[in-house]
């Protein structure tokens, strides 16, 4: 992304979960859009709240694990039927038993990788800068108790004063402007 | 987070009247109706057929479901109480009823041991001689002969009463020990509570090893014996994951039936209904893995005292008896209890509960029936294999008639538990 100037946006700052949900739920309502919550932890009610849409990571993880499973499978067979038939105790070649227990390893193996790699593709994860990290309660809070709605500039209704006012009448701890 | 106080001024107050709502005894009503008119189907079923041997069998299996429900319950509240966690509040008072239904699957055994020369080779032969004579006549080979003279120690009628005996006194020892005193918790000041934990805590985990024991014990002989000549080492284990699959969902079922009324219509939040469901999804993965495990040791050695088990089940049609079991009892609950969905639904979630149980009984249905020379790689119809719809339906109806008298019994809510304000709040700050 090239280099931007400006507001990124404004970050008001909760002390507790509870009235995060209500603000970002009531901004939600008013017609915001182009806003984020930020929280310690996961808090699903506040990726509801702004109106959270699903992802594509439970798609990539399904079709991961049957890569995987496909393709161990199909290698056992490979090297048991075709590249090294062995008679191992006068069970048949194709002995699908035997071959489940490394296909059924995979799939774990591919569902979990393709989970974490997509999901990081997905958010375009790691990222290196992130203007956020420029308002200090924000660096300070962010991961340990604080919890955190931003309005951003990119949003039309977007005005710096007004905005301010309207995030003040959730009786925030804090409203700060963040520059990108 | 307790720090949330203006969250706290949001949570919800618990119902005065904690009793379990009055549409439960709709529930035994429509229950025993069932029951009469599927105890009525087994007895014209049986003149159909003309003799009541598969009565007898499908009453194991419906004798195998009501213990699961019952002693199953009795572990998962063991399970519970070790563990802890905010779905043990939900569930306790429900699976203390569940584990009070004992008596009735008591008399249910009672039946199936009165008539145990029906069922069990070993006590249709009781004796050295009675085995050389029934080989010399055919009625059995020469591998069960040496196995029913060889286990008699074990499989003999006087054996298996004084056992399931003894078995079923420790837990009704358990039971009554846990739900009295899970009673006089409640009675008890709160300030108690934490001595209440730490004492039932300190009953439930010996009480796991224990039940863990003695239901191997049971099931070995109530239902691995009716094949004298196979064993298996991690048939009680792979029973215990059973009664866990069918009593979570049953738990469930109950919990979500439930919260149409108070006071579950204020306890049970979207957040514990998905903690069960994740619950449930892990035992259904635990019941394939050992199912597979054992099959997949039994094929890998191919060994003539083990392998005739599975071929008995597989040869004559019930290749797609077992096929159908694979998909029915792990494919469809593992494909829906993926779905975080469908966890959160309630509907949605009570379906997937009710077809495990179904799932239950048919994984039963192929664990009992090919134990009998008629049934072994044979798989054909006779009205008498229709006794495996109408009797264990009828028992399961019965006992859950039963189990709604004893849930009525008490308050469905247990009040002395630090949980409980935990559960009243709203969900987010939890999350």
């Amino acid at each position: 992304m090239p280099a931007r100037e400006g507001t990124y946006g404004l970050l008001a700052e909760f002390d507790t979960p509870g009235d995060l949900v209500r603000a970002a739920r009531q901004a939600h309502h008013d017609g915001w859009r182009r806003m984020d919550c930020y929280t310690p932890y996961p808090v699903e009610e506040a990726a509801e709240a702004i109106g959270f849409h699903r992802n594509k990571v439970p798609l990539v993880t399904l079709i991961g694990g049957l890569m995987g499973a496909a393709a161990m499978f199909s290698m056992e067979t490979w090297i048991s039927v075709l590249a090294y038939p062995l008679n191992i105790g006068g069970r048949p070649t194709y002995s699908w038993p035997a071959f489940i227990v490394p296909a059924y390893e995979w799939t774990i193996l591919w569902a979990g990788l393709s989970a974490a790699f997509g999901m990081l593709a997905l958010n375009r994860l790691p990222a290196l800068y992130h203007p956020l990290f420029n308002a200090p309660n924000f660096r300070s809070g962010a991961t340990t108790d604080k919890f955190f709605l931003c309005l951003e500039a990119l949003d039309p209704k977007f005005d710096l004063t007004e905005t301010r006012a309207y995030l003040q009448s959730f009786a925030p701890v804090s409203v700060v402007e963040v520059e990108y | 987070m307790a720090h949330d106080t203006h969250a706290a001024s949001h949570a919800r107050t618990l119902p005065a009247d904690l009793g379990a709502p009055a549409f439960v005894d709709g529930w035994r009503t429509r229950a025993i109706l069932v029951g009469v008119v599927f105890a009525v189907i087994a007895v014209l079923l049986a003149f159909a057929d003309g003799s009541t041997e598969h009565v007898l069998r499908a009453w194991v299996l419906g004798l195998m479901m009501s213990f699961g429900f019952a002693v199953g319950g009795l572990a998962l509240l063991m399970v519970q109480y070790v563990s802890g966690g905010k779905w043990g509040l939900l569930l306790r008072r429900p699976l203390e009823a569940m584990s009070r239904t004992l008596p009735l699957v008591f008399v249910y055994w009672v039946i199936s041991a009165i008539f145990m020369k029906k069922l069990y080779l070993w006590a249709l032969y009781p004796t050295a001689s009675d085995t050389a004579s029934a080989l010399k006549t055919g009625l059995i080979n020469e591998i069960q002969a040496h196995c029913l003279d060889f286990k008699r120690p074990m499989l003999n009628p006087v054996t298996y009463v004084w056992v399931s005996l003894l078995c079923f006194a420790i837990w009704a020892f358990y039971t009554w020990r846990l739900t009295s005193l899970g009673m006089r918790r409640d009675s008890d000041s709160p300030a108690n509570t934490p001595y209440w934990i730490k004492k039932l805590e300190n009953i439930s985990g010996p009480g796991i090893v224990v039940y863990s024991l003695t239901m191997t014990a049971g099931v070995i002989y109530w239902v691995m014996s009716m094949d004298p000549t196979w064993y298996s080492s991690v048939y009680g284990l792979l029973f215990l994951v059973g009664q866990g699959y069918m009593v979570l969902a049953f738990c469930i079922i109950v919990a979500i039936s439930l919260s149409k009324g108070e006071p579950f219509k204020t306890l049970l939040r979207q957040t514990e209904q998905h903690d069960l469901g994740k619950f449930t999804f892990a035992f259904v993965m635990l019941n394939i893995y050992l199912a597979f495990a054992q099959f997949l040791i039994i094929w890998s050695g191919n060994l003539p005292e083990e392998i005739p088990w599975y071929l008995d089940r597989i040869r004559g049609h019930w290749g797609i008896i077992i096929t159908l079991d694979f998909i029915f009892h792990w494919l469809i609950p593992f494909s829906m209890l993926l779905s975080r969905d469908i966890k959160r639904n309630k509907k949605r979630l009570v379906r997937v509960c009710q077809w495990m149980i179904f799932a239950r009984a048919f994984d039963l249905f192929w664990l009992i029936e090919p134990n009998y020379k008629d049934a072994a790689r044979n798989l054909h119809f006779s009205w008498g294999i229709l006794e495996y719809v109408a009797v264990p339906v009828a028992m399961v109806a019965f006992w859950v008639a039963f189990f709604c008298t004893r849930l009525k019994q008490r308050p469905v809510v247990q009040t002395n538990d630090p949980h409980l304000a935990e559960i009243l709040e709203p969900e987010h700050v939890h999350a």
